[in-house]
C-alpha cells in the first residue's frame, strides 16, 4: 500500500512506526539489593529510608527503618555498623554516616513520642512465648504483635533489655533510650513478665501447653569461669557480673589498680566503667591488637576498633598476648595477676585455651580482677526447650543462638524467627532473608554523576571520665538530611531524570512517580543504562 | 499528536529512523522540549531532517519546514520577516547539521546574522556528512577517518583541520553565540535558555556525537561527548558581540587518548609512527584551545564535574507539557 | 490615467499596489531598478513590507519561500544567472506548491557574461513547475504582475513574469497604473492552507519514496495543465474590471487568412506587427502569434490559432544546444499530436541583445523555407563571420 502523496504532513504521524522493532536488546528498571542491605545483619531497608529521610520525610524514614528493626535509637549509638564498610559511596569519598542517620532516626521518634502502627486490625488467636527480654526477644515480640499475635515475654531480671541492658554502660547506652524503645514496642500490646525464670516461677512444660510457639531468646550472659577459689567475691569477678552491678545503679568503690582479662567487647566495657569509677585499668588481652602484621588467623582481638581506640583514648593501659599464669593474693585481698606471653590462643579443638610460654611472667599489679574471656547461654531450666525443635514449635535466637554476636544479628533473628513462627503456624514456607546478596557494585555505577560531600560526624564529648555521660553526640538538624543525601541509591531509582533526558527516542516516558520504557520505539541503544549514576538500568538480549 | 508525556512535549517525538544512540536525535529533543512546540522549525537538508520525515511521516510535533540543504538560514530568515510584517512574535528556530553550517550553509548563515534577523540557529554537528555516508566536511577533526578522507598508504586521515566556525559566527558580532554538548544538560539549557531571551540572530553549536561515523558503542554517546570537552577538543564557551563572557571550566584535563580510544575513526592512529604524530598533534591542539579559552583557569560557577551532578527528583526540565490539549486535531 | 513609466517602475508600482508583505532580493542588471524602486517606497512608508537584501538570488528564493510558507505575500526579482543560482529553489517552491510570484528581467547566460537580453534564462527554468508569462510592453508587465498573484493563489502554484531586459525594464512607456481600490477589488488578501503556524502545527518538505513521490509530480502537471483555464478566466476577468485584456494564453494579430504565421514572445511582437502590416501592405497573407502563456504550454490554444497557416515560423530567442529552437520543438511536437503536418521554420535570433529589427525580421520571413538537408533550425541575423571562436584555436585577441 503507497503511502498517499502529502504536502502537509501530519505532527508525530512517525509514531504508527514501531522502532522497537530494531533493538537486539532492551533496558530494564530494576531494583537492585545495596551491599548495605546486604551486610546489615538485620536487613534492613537502608537505602529506602535514607531517601525519605533525604526529603526529610522524618516519621515516613523512621517506619521504614524499623520494619526491621525497632531498635535505632540503641544501634544508632552500639552497631557496629556493617553497613558502613559495604557502602559504596566509600568508593567515591566516605561511606554515609548510616550509624549516625539510625541514631538521629531513633532519637527523633523518642523526642517526638511516634507510636509503631499494627501492620493489620485482625487478631490472631494463636499465642507466643518470648524467653527473653533482650533485643531478640523484643525484635521477635515486635514483629509478631504488629502482625496481631498475642506475645507474653518472660524476663528473669527486673528490667528488660537483656544485655543492651545489663552490658552495656550508659555512656554507650544511655538507659532512657532503651526504655523509650522498649515502651513503644510494648504499647502494641506485649505482655512483659519480669522476675519471671523459667523453670522456677513457670515451668517450661506450661510454656509448650499455653502457647503455640516458644522463642528462646536469653542471650549468652553465662560467663566463662576462671578456676579460681576467690570467684565471684569482691576482689575477682566476671565482666558480665561487673557491667551487670554497675548498670544496675550499684555504686562500686574500686581499688586503685583493676585489671579486666579478656579481649572482648565486654572486656572494653568493663575497662571503661573502671576508668570512669577511677581506677587505673589495665586490659590482659591474650590476641594480638588490631592490625597486627603477626597476628595468625582468628588471633586478633574481637572487640570493635572504635571502642579499643575510645579506651586508649581514656587512658586504658593495654598488655596483648597476655594470659593469666595466677591470681597472687596478700590475705584476702587481690595484689596482683601473674601473666605470660602466650602461644596459642585456642587449643586444637579450636576451644578457647591459651597456651603460655613459661618463663615469660610479669606481674600485673591488681585490686580487682575481671574475667571477660567469653560467654555461653545459660538453658538452666530450658534443657529440653532448647533441644526441640522448630518442628516441635520452639525457635532460638539472638546470642543464645551462637556466634555473631552483635545486637544487630539479635534484631535480626528476632525478625526471621517470628516470620518462620507465622509461617509455620499457617502451614506455608519460609526462607530467610537475612544477608541477600548485593545486587550492584560500585563499578556498575556512574560515581561522577555525584557531587563530592564531606561526611557529617555528632561531636565527641571531650569529658569523659567525669561521668557515664555519652561519649558520642548524634547528628544535628541540618546535618541529618544532608547525610541522608549522600547516600548513592545504588541499584535504586532517584528520579535524577538522567534517562529521560538523553533516551534519543523518545521512549522513556516520565511519569508522576518514575519512569517508564515504551517498548514500541525503543531501540535497545543502551544509553540510559549507560548513563544512570546508581546502576538502576539492565540490558538485557531480546528473546529471538 | 502524541502526548504520552505529561512532562514533556516530545516535541520531536518517537519513531524517527535515527541509527541507534544518535547523538543528534539527543541534542534535537533536548533543544526543541527547552524551546516547545509554539514556534517555527526551519531544518536544513541532512541525517535530522532525513530522519526525522522519512516518506511522509513526521516525528514533529511542531511547525516545521525543510526546504534544500543549503538555505535553511534564508528560508528561516523570510518566516521571520513573515512574522513581523505580521506583528506575531512566534520564535523562529533553525536546525542544521555541519554541513548545513559549515560549508554549504554558511552564505546563508552569514547573510542571516549579517541582516540582524531574529533567529535561533542550532547547529548540531556530528563532524561529517553522516546522512549520505560519512563523507567529511569542514567540521571534521584533524587525522579522522571519513570516507572521503580515508587512511592509506599515503593519509592519515583527513589533513584539515576543524573550522572554528564559533570564532567566523562570532566575528559577526552577533548577540549570541555558544557551544555545549549532550553531556552536560544543564549547560546545554542554560544555554538554549538564554538563547530564548536575546532577540537577534543567536547561534548554538552543539557537538552531537555519531555511533555510525565515529565508530563508537551506541551506548557511549554521552560519554564520549562529555570526553570531547574534558579533553579540552570541544571547549564550552560563549560570545557576545563577539566578546568571549563564558567558558566551562576543566575541572581536569584528560588526555586526548581517553576519548580517541573508544572511536574506531581515529583507531588508525594507534599503531604507526605516522599515527603517533598525529596522536601529538590532536594532544597539541587541545593544549592550545586549553589555552585560549583559559579552560582550566577560568573562574566560574560551574565546571565540567559540577554541573552535570544528579539531584534526587531531577533538576526541572522543559517548557511545561500542556495540561489540556485540543483533541479535535 | 496614463504616465510615461520606466518598465521596472511600471513593475514596482504594480508589486506595490499588490500588498507584499516581504521583499527580498539580490542584485543583478537588469532586474536592479525595480528593486531599487522598492526600496525606496519601503523606505518613505508607502510599501509596508520587509524589504531584505538578500545575500545571493539562492537566498532571496529561499526568503520568499520561507515568507510565503509563513503566511506572507512576497515578491522578489532576478535575471540571467541569478535566475539559474535559484534553480533549487525555484524546483523547491514549485514542488511545495507554494504561490510564490516574481519577475524574470530576461538576460542572456553566461559564458560568456552578457548583460543583455534574451530568453535563455526563463527558458532554462521550463521544467522547474512555474506558470511562465511572457509580456510584450510595460504595461502588460504591470496588469500581468497582478494577475500573477491571483493565479499563483487559486491555483498553488508559483509564477515567474518575464520581461526583456533593457527592452522593457529600462525602456518608457505610457502605462496606465490601476487604483489601490481596483487592484484590491481584483486580487483578495493571501490566505494559504499550508501556512506554519504553532496553533495547526504540520510537516512541510518531507521525504518522498518511489511509492508516492510520483504522484507528487501528476498533481504538479495536472494542476499545470488547468491552469489554462484559469489563465484564461483572470485575464479576461482583468478585461472586465480594468478595461485591458491580452489574450490570455495567445495573442494573435491579423491571423484571419494568412497563410504565413509568426510566432514569437515578448517584446519583439511589436516589431513583428510592423513587419506584418507592411508585407499585408503589398499584399502576403502574413500573421502574427504571440505566445504570451510558455508554461502550460497551450498547445490547443496554439492549434487553434496556427490550424489554417501553411508556413509557421518560430522565431525565438533562446534554443537548446544541440536540439534546436525550444518553442518550435514543442510545436512540433503539439501540431503532430493534433495531425497537422504543416512544417515549422524553427528560427533563433536576438541572442545576448542583438536586435531583431523589422528589415531582420522582414528577411525571416521571406527567407526560404529550410531545406531537408539543413538543420533543425536556424540563427538570424548573421553577421561578420567571427574567427577564432571554435574550441581549439588559440584567441589571441
Amino acid at each position: 500500500m503507497s503511502a498517499s502523496a502529502k504536502l502537509a504532513v501530519a505532527p508525530g504521524s512517525s509514531t504508527a512506526y514501531q522502532s522497537g522493532d530494531w533493538r537486539s536488546e532492551q533496558p530494564l528498571y530494576r531494583d537492585k539489593w545495596p551491599p548495605c542491605s546486604q551486610t546489615c545483619p538485620a536487613a534492613e531497608d537502608i537505602q529506602a529510608w535514607l531517601a525519605l529521610a533525604s526529603d526529610q520525610q522524618w516519621q515516613a524514614a523512621w517506619r521504614t527503618l524499623t520494619e526491621r528493626n525497632p531498635f535505632p535509637a540503641t544501634m544508632g549509638r552500639i552497631c557496629y555498623h556493617p553497613c558502613e564498610s559495604g557502602c559504596n559511596r566509600k568508593h567515591l569519598d566516605s561511606a554515609v554516616n548510616i550509624h549516625g542517620m539510625e541514631r538521629y532516626l531513633g532519637d527523633l521518634a523518642i523526642a517526638e513520642g511516634w507510636q509503631h502502627k499494627l501492620l493489620t486490625e485482625i487478631s490472631q488467636s494463636q499465642r507466643i512465648a518470648v524467653v527473653g527480654a533482650g533485643p531478640a526477644g523484643l525484635s521477635c515480640a515486635f514483629q509478631l504483635a504488629r502482625r496481631g499475635y498475642p506475645v507474653t515475654i518472660f524476663d528473669a531480671q527486673s528490667t528488660p533489655g537483656g544485655t543492651l541492658s545489663s552490658g552495656i554502660p550508659d555512656y554507650r547506652l544511655p538507659k532512657s533510650v532503651l526504655q523509650g524503645e522498649i515502651d513503644a514496642i510494648l504499647a502494641l500490646g506485649v505482655q512483659l513478665k519480669l522476675n519471671t525464670r523459667i523453670g522456677i516461677e513457670i515451668s517450661a512444660d506450661s510454656l509448650r501447653e499455653d502457647f503455640d510457639a516458644v522463642f528462646l531468646a536469653v542471650g549468652a550472659l553465662q560467663p566463662r569461669t576462671y578456676p579460681d577459689d576467690g570467684y565471684g567475691s569482691h576482689s575477682v569477678m566476671s565482666g558480665v557480673d561487673f557491667l551487670r552491678r554497675i548498670n544496675a545503679g550499684e555504686s562500686l568503690s574500686l581499688p586503685k589498680h583493676v585489671a579486666v582479662i579478656g579481649g572482648g567487647n565486654t572486656a572494653i566495657d568493663a575497662a571503661r566503667c573502671a576508668r570512669r569509677l577511677g581506677a587505673e585499668v589495665t586490659v590482659v588481652c591474650p590476641q594480638d591488637p588490631h592490625g597486627s602484621h603477626h597476628h595468625q588467623q582468628g588471633t586478633e582481638m574481637p572487640a570493635s576498633l572504635r571502642e579499643v581506640v575510645e579506651a586508649e583514648t581514656e587512658g586504658v593501659n593495654f598488655r596483648y598476648r597476655a594470659g593469666v599464669r595466677r591470681l597472687v593474693r596478700s590475705g584476702e585481698h587481690l595484689s596482683g595477676i601473674e601473666v605470660a606471653r602466650v602461644d596459642q590462643v585456642h587449643d586444637r579443638h579450636g576451644h578457647f585455651n591459651p597456651l603460655l610460654f613459661e618463663g615469660t611472667e610479669e606481674l600485673v599489679p591488681a585490686g580487682l580482677a575481671v574475667f571477660a574471656i567469653g560467654q555461653e547461654a545459660d538453658w538452666y531450666g530450658l534443657e529440653d526447650l532448647s533441644q526441640a525443635g522448630e518442628k516441635s514449635g520452639v525457635w532460638i535466637g539472638g546470642d543464645a543462638a551462637g556466634k555473631p554476636r552483635l545486637a544487630a544479628s539479635a534484631v535480626g533473628s528476632g525478625y526471621q524467627a517470628a516470620m518462620s513462627i507465622i509461617a509455620t503456624l499457617k502451614d506455608e514456607s519460609f526462607v530467610s532473608d537475612t544477608h541477600k546478596k548485593a545486587q550492584i557494585i560500585f563499578k556498575q555505577m556512574q560515581l561522577h554523576y555525584y557531587p563530592k560531600q564531606p561526611r557529617r560526624e555528632g561531636e565527641i564529648n571531650q569529658q569523659r571520665l567525669t561521668g557515664f555521660d555519652e561519649v558520642n553526640k548524634g547528628l544535628v538538624d541540618g546535618d541529618a538530611e544532608h547525610e541522608a543525601g549522600r547516600c548513592l541509591s545504588c541499584g535504586v531509582c532517584f528520579e535524577c531524570d538522567n534517562c529521560w533526558h538523553f533516551c534519543p527516542d523518545a521512549a522513556v516516558i516520565k511519569k508522576e512517580s518514575g519512569y517508564e520504557i515504551d517498548y514500541d520505539y525503543c531501540k535497545g541503544c543502551g544509553i540510559c543504562a549507560q548513563e544512570c549514576p546508581c546502576g538502576h538500568i539492565d540490558m538485557k538480549p531480546v528473546a529471538e | 499528536m502524541d502526548k504520552r508525556d505529561p512532562f514533556r512535549h516530545n516535541v520531536l517525538t518517537s519513531g524517527h529512523r535515527a541509527c541507534s544512540g544518535c547523538g543528534e536525535a539527543m541534542a534535537a529533543r533536548m533543544v526543541t522540549d527547552l524551546i516547545g512546540p509554539d514556534a517555527i522549525y526551519v531544518n536544513a537538508t541532512g541525517c535530522l531532517q532525513v530522519f526525522t520525515t522519512h516518506n511522509q511521516q513526521s516525528a514533529w510535533q511542531a511547525p516545521w519546514i525543510h526546504s534544500v540543504f543549503a538555505n535553511a538560514a534564508a528560508v528561516a530568515s523570510g518566516v521571520e520577516a513573515a512574522l513581523r510584517a505580521k506583528g506575531k512574535e512566534t520564535p523562529v528556530v533553525v536546525q542544521a547539521g555541519d554541513g548545513g553550517t559549515f560549508d554549504i550553509g554558511l552564505q546563508c548563515l552569514s547573510g542571516m546574522i549579517e541582516r540582524g534577523h531574529d533567529v535561533l540557529f542550532v547547529c548540531y554537528d556530528n563532524e561529517a556528512y553522516m546522512n549520505t555516508g560519512v563523507q567529511r566536511s569542514s567540521s571534521t577533526p584533524h587525522a579522522v577517518r571519513t570516507t572521503t578522507s580515508p587512511p592509506g598508504r599515503l593519509s592519515q586521515g583527513k589533513h584539515h583541520l576543524k573550522k572554528d566556525v564559533i570564532s567566523i559566527i562570532a566575528a559577526h558580532h552577533l548577540p549570541y553565540a555558544a557551544t555545549a554538548t549532550v553531556a552536560y544538560f544543564p549547560d546545554l539549557k542554560a544555554k538554549v535558555e538564554k538563547a530564548m531571551t536575546i532577540k537577534g540572530p543567536r547561534f548554538l553549536h552543539i557537538l552531537s556525537p555519531c555511533p555510525l561515523g565515529w565508530e563508537h558503542d551506541s551506548a557511549l554517546s554521552v560519554t564520549v561527548s562529555r570526553l570531547a570537552v574534558e579533553t579540552g577538543l570541544f571547549p564550552l564557551v560563549e560570545l557576545e558581540h563577539g566578546e568571549l563572557t563564558g567558558v566551562m571550566r576543566l575541572a581536569a584535563q584528560r588526555p586526548v587518548e581517553e576519548y580517541l580510544r573508544p572511536q574506531g575513526r581515529f583507531k588508525h592512529l594507534f599503531g604507526s609512527k605516522e599515527g603517533a604524530v598525529e596522536l601529538r598533534h590532536l594532544q597539541a591542539l587541545a593544549d592550545a584551545r586549553i589555552r585560549r579559552y583559559g579552560l582550566l583557569s577560568a573562574d566560574t560557577e560551574w565546571d565540567t564535574e559540577s554541573v552535570a551532578q544528579v539531584q534526587r527528583h531531577g533538576r526541572g526540565g522543559y517548557v511545561s507539557a500542556p495540561q489540556e490539549m485540543d483533541d479535535e486535531r | 490615467m496614463k504616465k510615461l513609466l520606466e518598465g521596472s517602475q511600471a513593475v514596482a508600482e504594480a508589486v506595490r499596489l499588490c500588498r507584499p508583505q516581504v521583499v527580498a532580493a539580490y542584485p543583478i542588471t537588469p532586474q536592479t531598478h525595480i528593486i531599487e524602486r522598492l526600496a525606496q517606497h519601503v523606505a518613505d512608508g508607502e510599501l509596508a513590507a520587509e524589504f531584505i537584501n538578500a545575500e545571493s538570488e539562492f537566498g532571496a528564493a529561499s526568503i520568499v519561500l520561507g515568507a510565503v510558507a509563513a503566511g506572507a505575500r512576497a515578491f522578489t526579482a532576478t535575471a540571467s544567472q541569478g535566475l539559474l543560482l535559484m534553480t533549487e529553489v525555484l524546483y523547491n517552491i514549485a514542488g511545495m506548491r507554494l504561490p510564490v510570484v516574481m519577475v524574470c528581467a530576461n538576460r542572456a547566460v553566461g559564458a560568456p557574461i552578457n548583460i543583455f537580453s534574451d530568453h535563455q534564462d526563463s527558458m532554462a527554468l521550463r521544467d522547474a513547475g512555474w506558470i511562465q508569462i511572457y509580456v510584450e510592453s510595460n504595461q502588460e508587465a504591470a496588469d500581468s504582475l497582478i494577475q500573477a498573484y491571483r493565479i499563483a493563489e487559486v491555483c498553488e502554484l508559483p509564477v515567474m513574469v518575464c520581461m526583456d531586459g533593457f527592452f522593457l525594464t529600462h525602456t518608457f512607456e505610457p502605462v496606465d497604473l490601476p487604483s489601490q481600490a481596483m487592484v484590491d477589488g481584483y486580487l483578495p488578501a493571501f490566505r494559504f492552507a499550508r501556512t506554519l503556524d504553532p496553533t495547526q502545527p504540520m510537516t512541510l518538505g518531507g521525504g518522498s519514496e518511489a511509492d508516492n513521490y510520483q504522484e507528487f509530480r501528476v498533481a504538479q502537471h495536472h494542476t499545470m495543465e488547468n491552469a489554462q483555464t484559469v489563465i484564461e478566466a483572470f485575464d479576461a476577468d482583468f478585461g472586465e474590471q480594468f478595461g485591458r485584456t491580452y489574450g490570455g494564453l495567445v495573442q494573435d494579430y491579423r491571423l484571419a487568412g494568412a497563410d504565413t504565421v509568426l510566432l514569437g514572445l515578448g517584446s519583439l511582437m511589436g516589431a513583428v506587427r510592423d513587419v506584418v502590416d507592411r508585407l499585408r501592405d503589398q499584399g502576403q497573407a502574413v500573421g502574427a502569434l504571440r505566445l504570451r502563456c510558455f508554461r502550460p504550454f497551450p498547445a490547443q490554444a496554439l492549434i487553434e490559432q496556427l490550424r489554417a497557416a501553411q508556413r509557421i515560423i518560430v522565431l525565438e530567442k533562446a534554443f537548446s544546444a544541440g536540439a534546436g529552437g525550444i518553442v518550435a520543438i514543442e510545436l512540433r511536437a503539439a501540431l503532430q499530436q493534433a495531425g497537422i503536418t504543416t512544417t515549422v521554420d524553427s528560427v533563433i535570433g536576438g541572442l545576448g541583445g542583438r536586435d531583431l529589427t523589422p528589415e531582420v525580421i522582414e528577411a525571416i520571413i521571406r527567407g526560404a523555407k529550410p531545406d531537408e538537408h539543413e538543420a533543425t533550425c536556424r540563427f538570424a541575423p548573421d553577421h561578420i563571420a567571427p574567427d577564432n571562436i571554435n574550441s581549439g584555436e588559440a584567441s589571441h585577441g
